[in-house]
């Protein structure tokens, strides 16, 4: 268990998520691409993104940097504070209500993302196996 | 003090009180002052809503259940409370309920404590932070505050862990939103159109409401400005309808209106304002000219800055539901509308909804008149009953003795007047109605009677009692008169009702509708929730399908049910239509039924098409009206269907937490 996007949340991450998740499962044998913006990330108010490639429903890319800008292209892009990722990491709201409340942004087909909720919501029960710490 | 008043004077005990406040329905009636008696002094001068008898009606439930310990504020909200009484010829009015016998138990409360037991709640870092934006008085995190605002923001049984702020200008709420956005704390703002004081704490709770942080309450912002010479007003965020419609009447002038003690600002961003008077008025932008809002990110822009994105195109449909105001609205430059010298009300009752609407889309389609609704018999009986025992025998009456379901109510000039008057056979006219407020006690003990029993035998009573000589019997028989109203009121309250129906104002059906004063009488000790929608008029079939559905819906989950109304929008191209389900507010099992019903209703209403339901309208009040009722939409496929509850699932939790 380690803190929320520290380095080492990002290893642990990454191999959970390319070991554990279960194509069919876990990720509904989807295709798609997405990029998460966290902003206002403590203790400097920075910017992480982290892009996701799933194809078929393995994981075929995953990273992390930090910045403004993120070089890879997704289908999806969804922009929201560290506060409510925390919240969606926390179990205390999931990606749906966070994006009905406008705390998450998207960009991309609104009925595409509603179709990856469920997939996505298995990403986010494998990431919260992980994560026992945040910034609060 | 006087020395009757010393004589009412008698303990109340916290039991009462929190019976007194469990029937409280958040109306937010006792914070304008629509009956001429001034506002509640402690309210007006602390602002927060733990001052207002609203808010106290929370208050006292939490410090019953022992949820909250005493403090110094509370000691402050007790003491601020004067007994003046205001709250309960207000709250008498359209409740019955007396909020001063809670206000009474807490200040007993209170100096029943040790002082010993008053705690102080130390200040941290993020109230610090608010406290140098708005100022030490306008940010708290005191838990006798926080909980004022349960059902009203918050949702009940939350932790506390929230701050209060009161900011007064656009510049203190942009402040606020980049305060929190660093300090990563959500925020919801009061007033901002959120409509999460009416059937929002039961329905679809976990998605519409403010689960932690700062509430940032906007009832400072309280600017007000009429200018008459461009028909125009600028509001503020904290000024309610009632408060705006009274200023521009003073220059012959009214605004688009909806709920009384609703803020003008937050009923824009909610739905745009619905209302009867919106075919004439508009929909949607059409109310306003221009307005000042602050994004998520705290930025101040108004819809007239140079280079804007196009800020009125919207998406409908499933998909594009939102549920919560996209910007906050700080203020707004609203259009104001000419009152004429002859304007009129004028009733025309009818047996069935198919010829009740059939007239209303003709009234809509040629532009007659100013407001133009269908109330049910239920709403009439509501609206014009001081209580509620009264309203049911006035409904019994209506529907049992009269065949009387439905009024197409117009309110017009007398040009209007004319044109009405040559559609239908006979109308109930504004003498009638003015006898039926004063009459209504005498009106309900007609149940049952003799004259009604011969009446009701009559082919068509209604044609019997408006067009025959049985209407002047019928309002000999009222005895219509103040004195005879306020019979019907606590017997400490009757002189001044009686004074207060001496107001021409409180019988005139033009200036109470135009002023909403009477529709609040629907939150009468219990609640109800509203679904509904916009429906395509050229198919009456299918709305007529669409309404029934709704009944049936009603009557699956055993709801008490009735349609409200149906006002034309855009020259009756479209009806819009309100469902009303009434439900116990402290049950849960009755919120759990509200809950399903609405979302059946909607469920179904996207599959029916040809409807724009209040899923699509929330919180996109600030859009044209063109890019919320066009293209007119098809029904849903069955894919769609499932996605839709897979949506809901997913937003609420499953079924079980609707």
């Amino acid at each position: 268990m380690v803190k929320f996007l520290s380095e080492e949340w990002i290893q642990h991450s990454k191999k959970y998520m390319y070991e554990k998740l279960d194509p069919q499962k876990d990720l509904n044998n989807v295709t798609t691409s997405l990029l998460a913006v966290i902003e206002h990330v403590p203790p400097a108010d920075t910017i992480m993104n982290f892009y996701l490639n799933i194809e078929n429903g393995k994981i075929a890319d995953f990273t992390v940097n930090t910045g403004n800008t993120c070089e890879k292209d997704a289908t999806f892009v969804i922009t929201g504070s560290y506060g409510t990722f925390r919240g969606i990491l926390k179990g205390e709201m999931n990606m749906t209500i966070a994006l009905l409340k406008n705390r998450l942004k998207l960009k991309g087909s609104k009925m595409q993302a509603l179709k990856l909720m469920k997939p996505l919501d298995g990403i986010i029960e494998s990431l919260r196996k992980i994560t026992d710490e945040f910034e609060e | 003090m006087s020395s009757e008043k010393v004589l009412t004077v008698k303990k109340t005990s916290l039991d009462e009180a929190v019976a007194i406040a469990k029937k409280g329905t958040h109306c937010g009636m006792c914070r304008i002052d629509f009956l001429g008696t001034g506002l509640c002094p402690s309210g007006k001068k602390h602002g927060y809503l733990a001052y207002w008898p609203q808010g106290r009606m929370e208050l006292v439930k939490h410090l019953k259940e022992g949820k909250i310990k005493p403090t110094e504020k509370l000691v402050e909200i007790a003491n601020s409370c004067t007994l003046c009484g205001i709250c309960d010829k207000q709250c008498n009015f359209t409740t019955q309920l007396r909020p001063e016998k809670v206000a009474k138990a807490i200040k007993e409360h209170v100096n029943n404590l040790d002082k010993s037991e008053i705690q102080s709640v130390p200040e941290d870092d993020m109230l610090r932070g608010l406290r140098e934006i708005v100022g030490e008085q306008w940010a708290t995190n005191d838990p006798n505050i926080i909980v004022s605002y349960t059902r009203s923001i918050i949702p009940p049984d939350s932790e506390l862990k929230f701050y209060i702020v009161m900011p007064e200008s656009t510049e203190q709420v942009s402040k606020i939103i980049k305060f929190a956005n660093k300090n990563n704390l959500p925020y919801m703002a009061r007033s901002g159109g959120t409509t999460f004081s009416v059937t929002a704490s039961y329905v679809l709770t976990k998605a519409l409401s403010l689960d932690h942080g700062i509430v940032i309450d906007l009832l400072r912002l309280k600017k007000l400005e009429i200018h008459p010479e461009s028909s125009t007003a600028v509001v503020g965020a904290g000024i309610t309808t009632f408060e705006i419609q009274k200023a521009a009447h003073k220059h012959n002038l009214r605004v688009l209106a909806a709920e009384a003690g609703a803020h003008y600002c937050s009923n824009i961003a909610t739905t745009g304002i619905i209302s009867t008077w919106g075919n004439k008025y508009g929909a949607f932008a059409d109310n306003f000219i221009d307005v000042t809002q602050v994004d998520e990110e705290g930025t101040i822009t108004k819809h007239s800055d140079a280079g804007i994105v196009n800020p009125y195109s919207a998406e409908t449909g499933f998909a594009n539901v939102t549920m919560t105001p996209s910007k906050i609205i700080t203020e707004a430059v609203v259009k104001l509308h000419p009152i004429f010298d002859d304007e009129i009300a004028v009733f025309v009752p009818f047996t069935h909804l198919k010829d009740a609407l059939s007239m209303l889309v003709k009234l809509g389609k040629r532009d007659v008149g100013l407001s133009l609704s269908i109330l049910s018999a239920k709403y009439l009986a509501e609206f014009l009953s001081p209580t509620i025992q009264l309203s049911r025998d006035f409904e019994y009456i209506c529907k049992h003795h009269l065949k009387l379901n439905w009024v197409v109510s117009v309110i017009g000039t007398k040009d209007d007047q004319k044109i009405v008057e040559e559609m239908a056979e006979y109308t109930m006219d504004q003498s009638l109605m003015k006898s039926l407020i004063l009459g209504a006690p005498r009106f309900s003990a007609l149940k049952d009677s003799e004259f009604l029993k011969i009446l009701s035998e009559e082919d068509d009573p209604l044609k019997a009692l408006f067009a025959g000589p049985m209407r002047k019997h019928l309002e000999k028989s009222l005895d219509p008169s103040p004195e005879q109203v306020a019979k019907v009121y606590d017997k400490d309250l009757q002189d001044f009702f009686k004074k207060l129906y001496t107001k021409p104002e409180m019988t005139n059906v033009v200036w109470l509708h135009a002023f909403r004063i009477l529709p609040t009488r629907m939150l009468r000790q219990r609640m109800f929730s509203g679904p509904g929608g916009s429906i395509w008029s050229g198919d009456m079939d299918h709305v007529l399908n669409w309404i029934q559905m709704f009944a049936d819906v009603g009557d699956k989950y055993g709801l008490e049910h009735s349609l409200g109304f149906i006002t034309p929008l855009d020259h009756g191209n479209f009806v819009y239509m309100e469902y009303d389900y009434f439900f116990n507010h402290n049950d849960p099992e009755h919120g759990h039924k509200i809950g399903k019903a609405f979302i059946e209703t909607t469920e179904q209403s996207y599959v029916m098409g040809k409807v724009i339901t209040l899923m699509d309208y929330l919180f996109k009040g600030m859009y044209r009206k063109e890019h919320i009722l066009y293209p007119i939409p098809k029904g849903i496929s069955k894919e769609e269907q499932l996605m839709f509850k897979e949506l809901l699932e997913s937003t609420l939790g499953g079924e079980e937490t609707w």
